[in-house]
């Protein structure tokens, strides 16, 4: 077990080099920067779920002291967005679609002015019916929300493999149940926040805080119809991002105003400030997920046959979803090998928040289903849940429910499952549960110790970068100045560091690249205008693509410095294998390019006289392929966890009729510190990818997956109870153990 | 309505400025005065991303009105570093990987500055409640918990600029198949 010492930079845990500047308070986020003559701009939201613009008058608004224009539809040349679909209206100018539809933009002297200036535009609604179930928004006949969208449905996914009939019929064991998982905000701690000008080129310049520079800079360019290199997105620091940064929100309509400023003569900077309650308004939020599943399986634990339905609220446009959906679809039968499935997920336009791009990007929600429907069956067959997965888990060469195997060499999931159950000490805990469980009641423990403890197991897989044939790739490039040796190395690239420590890893994989000590490589990065299209700060492929990115670009280098040019300037583009959309009838398809696998075991204890759950302790298996900063990957493993309690336990993000009822942190709970467990215990695997920079995977999202079904396990573990939808607030598990007037969400 | 002159120390520095009676002291701070390191995440005291010392004390300065402040002594994460000199907090937080996307740092250190100033030996418990107010999304709070305590108890080592990174406790698997 004893690990050798690496020579080189990649596999320490280097110090962040962001850090310092961090804890002095001396970096810059977009809202900390402002520029002399800088004007102030507000947005006017729809605030109504589904509604016909009757009329939109902004004259007296444009009247008032300090205000210097206000923006509506009119003013937006081509008047769309949308990261895989233009469906989205930059401003709306006839229907508003959800609550957060942008209707108007203030400019203004000061904030102030431009906040008091929101009021008196006065527009006049017609209200249309609100569809905010996907359930009833599918049914023919139903209202269509979108022209783009016939029966409200934005993308089924059919997989059929084997004959599903025959499993059934084959199957010694029938589990079936019914899953519902919740929107869940971002709630990264920086408000959205943008400042936007002309740079000393002309072009339309947005410094903004997002996870993909170039697709920024391509919607503002197709909105404001000019040419991609007529704009320029620039990432200062990123105040978190977890998906939520991914689709637009500031970036178009600060590009916008200053566009349109200057085509008045007016050449001031535009700067805007989210408040909380608009960015958790204003962004989208992971799908509400309602699922559908029966699995068959024989006696001696081997799966046999899945049947399962997934139904995605989207929201109004499509923003991620078909690739969320996508995502849920290739998941929700879990990491097992299947004989027979047959999955049908469908992705549903409603009237609720867009929902798009949330860490686990689908298999969250998947895993939820697949995992709970797993714990079950070993409950049925009186077998270890571990030992289940032993039997059941996908290695090399198996096919999946799309009948193809998972690429990229060593398929460590047997690897993740057994090192997490051995260090949890799975059995003792587990044979001990299987004696105390026989000895509590059933739904009611109210007259025993009120508090019982309880152990869960889960696991998962989820791909690394982008899937079903969406093109992928991401450039790089590098300077080597010097005479006889190289004395500095800059490394321009445009990979987003949105906390995860992505410039860190960055620096230390063209260190060791290069030959060189960290000290002597610069990074420039995250500017259109410097870097070619790195591709997006997210799927957990920063570490991945940039690390192959780096490689080529770092060889053509030294090869030219061999050359003896003088500096050495290389420019590489990684290209990887290619992917396949699914069949459309079958949804065979090889969708992805890697995976990573993950483990957990968790240790609950539950308040049966409060129905309050807590995470006491829990142990994450996650292999990772090559540690290239451990002390990183640990923070990922740990905040993962507790992004994941949230979405467990604390998080209730509540709506009503398309409307948030929850836009505070006083009502939507993250977890504080006074939440979290006692001991996150991370267990880093390294199986090298084949694929993979000296064998590295993509990580960030995998800690995350698992935790909510590992939780509802030991929950069961403790209170003999089944929890079949999220979050575990404390009124609804004690409505369960105490069966009082409890109603299920789906 | 008329602007009110406040009067107080900031960062060691004596202060004079006007603003309207209902500003924040965030407000002053950030778009007056140019002392960006604290920060609004929320506006309404949930977060204590703006967490700053007013006579030593931790408070939320979303929440203080800047006239509050007169006659008082300010302290920002920007006055903590003395002479270009991290204190044993900000290098613990550098060391010991208490920060990600560093919007909530601020807050953190100036919080863990507040409790290291009143209690010399915290206990685990002592410093999770000193952080209760602080909400952080990346880090999932354990290496902000560390890195407070190492600052507690680990000075000698923090201001060694030559000592080593922390050692990870824990093995790195890199078995075959089991």
């Amino acid at each position: 077990m004893a690990r050798e010492k690496l020579l080189g930079p990649l596999g320490e845990s280097h110090a962040r080099v962001d850090a310092p500047d961090k804890v002095t308070g001396a970096t810059r986020y977009p809202g900390d920067i402002a520029l002399p003559g800088q004007l102030w701009m507000k947005t006017l939201y729809a605030h109504r779920a589904h509604a016909r613009i009757k009329r939109l008058d902004v004259a007296r608004a444009e009247q008032t002291e300090g205000v210097v224009k206000v923006f509506t539809a009119r003013d937006v040349p081509i008047n769309e967005f949308g990261l895989i679909a233009f469906d989205a209206p930059v401003l709306a100018g006839d229907v508003v679609r959800w609550i957060g539809e942008k209707v108007a933009l203030v400019v203004a002297e000061t904030e102030q002015q431009a906040r008091q200036a929101l009021d008196l535009i006065e527009v006049e609604y017609e209200d249309l019916p609100a569809l905010t179930d996907p359930r009833e928004a599918m049914k023919v006949g139903a209202p269509v929300i979108h022209p783009h969208y016939a029966n409200n449905v934005l993308k089924h996914v059919p997989i059929r493999k084997g004959d599903v009939e025959r499993g059934f019929a084959e199957s010694d064991v029938i589990v079936e149940g019914a899953y519902y998982t919740p929107m869940q905000e971002h709630a990264y701690l920086q408000p959205e926040a943008g400042l936007a000008y002309l740079d000393e080129e002309g072009r339309v310049t947005v410094q903004v805080a997002g996870q993909w520079t170039h697709e920024d800079q391509h919607q503002i360019a197709h909105a404001l119809g000019l040419p991609d290199e007529r704009v320029r997105v620039i990432y200062p620091a990123i105040g978190g991002a977890f998906g939520g940064r991914e689709d637009m929100s500031v970036q178009i309509i600060l590009a916008l105003a200053v566009w349109r400023l200057d085509q008045m003569g007016i050449h001031r900077p535009v700067k805007t400030i989210w408040s909380r309650e608009e960015s958790i308004l204003g962004h989208h939020k992971r799908h509400q997920m309602w699922i559908r599943a029966k699995w068959g399986a024989k006696r001696d634990g081997r799966l046999l046959a899945a049947e399962v339905e997934v139904i995605a609220d989207a929201g109004p446009y499509a923003y991620t979803s078909t690739k969320v959906l996508g995502n849920a679809a290739v998941t929700c039968t879990g990491p097992y090998f299947w004989p027979h499935a047959r999955v049908d997920a469908y992705a549903v336009v409603t009237n609720n928040i867009p929902a798009g791009a949330f860490r686990g990007f689908g298999a969250p929600q998947g895993h939820f289903a697949a995992e709970q429907q797993m714990n079950k069956l070993a409950k049925r067959l009186g077998m270890d849940p571990v030992e289940l997965r032993l039997k059941n888990v996908l290695r090399e060469g198996a096919l999946t429910t799309t009948q193809t195997p998972l690429p990229g060499g060593v398929v460590a999931l047997p690897q993740v499952v057994q090192v997490c159950a051995r260090a949890a000490g799975w059995k003792a805990t587990s044979t001990e549960r299987h004696v105390a469980d026989e000895n509590l009641p059933q739904g009611s423990t109210s007259t025993r110790q009120p508090l019982a403890t309880g152990y869960g197991f889960a696991c998962a897989f989820k791909n690394i970068g982008f899937s079903f044939g969406f093109p992928e790739g991401a450039s790089a490039a590098i300077e080597l100045h010097g005479g006889t040796r190289v004395e500095r190395a800059v490394l321009k690239i445009a990979g987003a560091e949105v906390g995860q420590g992505g410039h860190t890893v960055f620096m230390q994989m063209a260190a060791e690249a290069l030959g060189l000590p960290l000290a002597q490589i610069e990074l420039v990065a995250s500017d259109t205008a410097t870097s070619g299209d790195f591709g997006s700060a997210s799927a957990s492929r920063s570490t991945f693509f940039a690390g192959n990115a780096i490689r080529g670009t770092a060889a053509a280098a030294l090869q030219k410095w061999r050359d003896e040019e003088r500096p050495a300037i290389a420019i590489y583009r990684y290209q990887p294998p290619a992917t396949e959309n699914f069949d459309a009838a079958t949804g065979r398809a090889r969708p992805n390019i890697a995976y990573g696998y993950v483990a957990q075991v968790v240790e609950v204890e539950v308040d049966t006289e409060t129905g309050q759950i807590r995470l006491k302790r829990v142990w994450c298996a996650d292999d990772v392929g090559k540690a290239i900063n451990p002390q990183l990957i640990e923070g990922q493993i740990e905040g993962g966890v507790v992004q994941a309690l949230g979405y467990a336990i604390t998080e209730n993000f509540v709506t009503r009729d398309g409307h948030v009822l929850t836009p505070y942190f006083s009502n939507y709970l993250i977890p504080g510190v006074l939440d979290v467990p006692e001991r996150i215990e991370s267990l880093i695997l390294e199986f090298p990818d084949s694929e993979g920079p000296w064998g590295a995977r993509g990580m960030a999202e995998m800690p995350f997956i698992p935790l909510a079904p590992a939780i509802t396990a030991a929950v069961h573990d403790a209170t003999g109870v089944w929890f079949d939808e999220l979050p575990l607030t404390p009124w609804k598990v004690w409505e369960r153990l105490h069966e009082r007037s409890y109603t299920p969400h789906s | 309505m008329e602007q009110t002159t406040i009067r107080f120390t900031l960062n060691d520095r004596p202060i004079t400025h006007a603003a309207m009676p209902y500003r924040t002291l965030l407000e002053v701070l950030r778009d007056d005065l140019g002392l960006t390191g604290s920060k609004e995440g929320c506006g309404t005291g949930d977060c204590g991303a703006c967490t700053l010392l007013l006579d030593g004390k931790p408070v939320t300065s979303c929440l203080v009105l800047a006239a509050e402040a007169d006659g008082r002594k300010v302290t920002t994460v920007e006055g903590l570093a003395k002479d270009g000199k991290l204190t044993p907090v900000q290098v613990a937080f550098i060391r010991y990987g208490g920060l990600q996307c560093g919007i909530c740092t601020s807050g953190f250190i100036v919080a863990a500055h507040a409790l290291l100033e009143s209690n010399k030996t915290p206990s685990e418990a002592d410093v999770r409640a000193a952080i209760g107010g602080n909400l952080c999304r990346c880090t999932g709070y354990d290496k902000i918990v560390r890195a407070i305590l190492a600052a507690a108890y680990d000075e000698g080592e923090l201001v060694d600029e030559s000592a080593s990174m922390p050692v990870m406790e824990k093995p790195l698997f890199t078995e075959g198949p089991m």
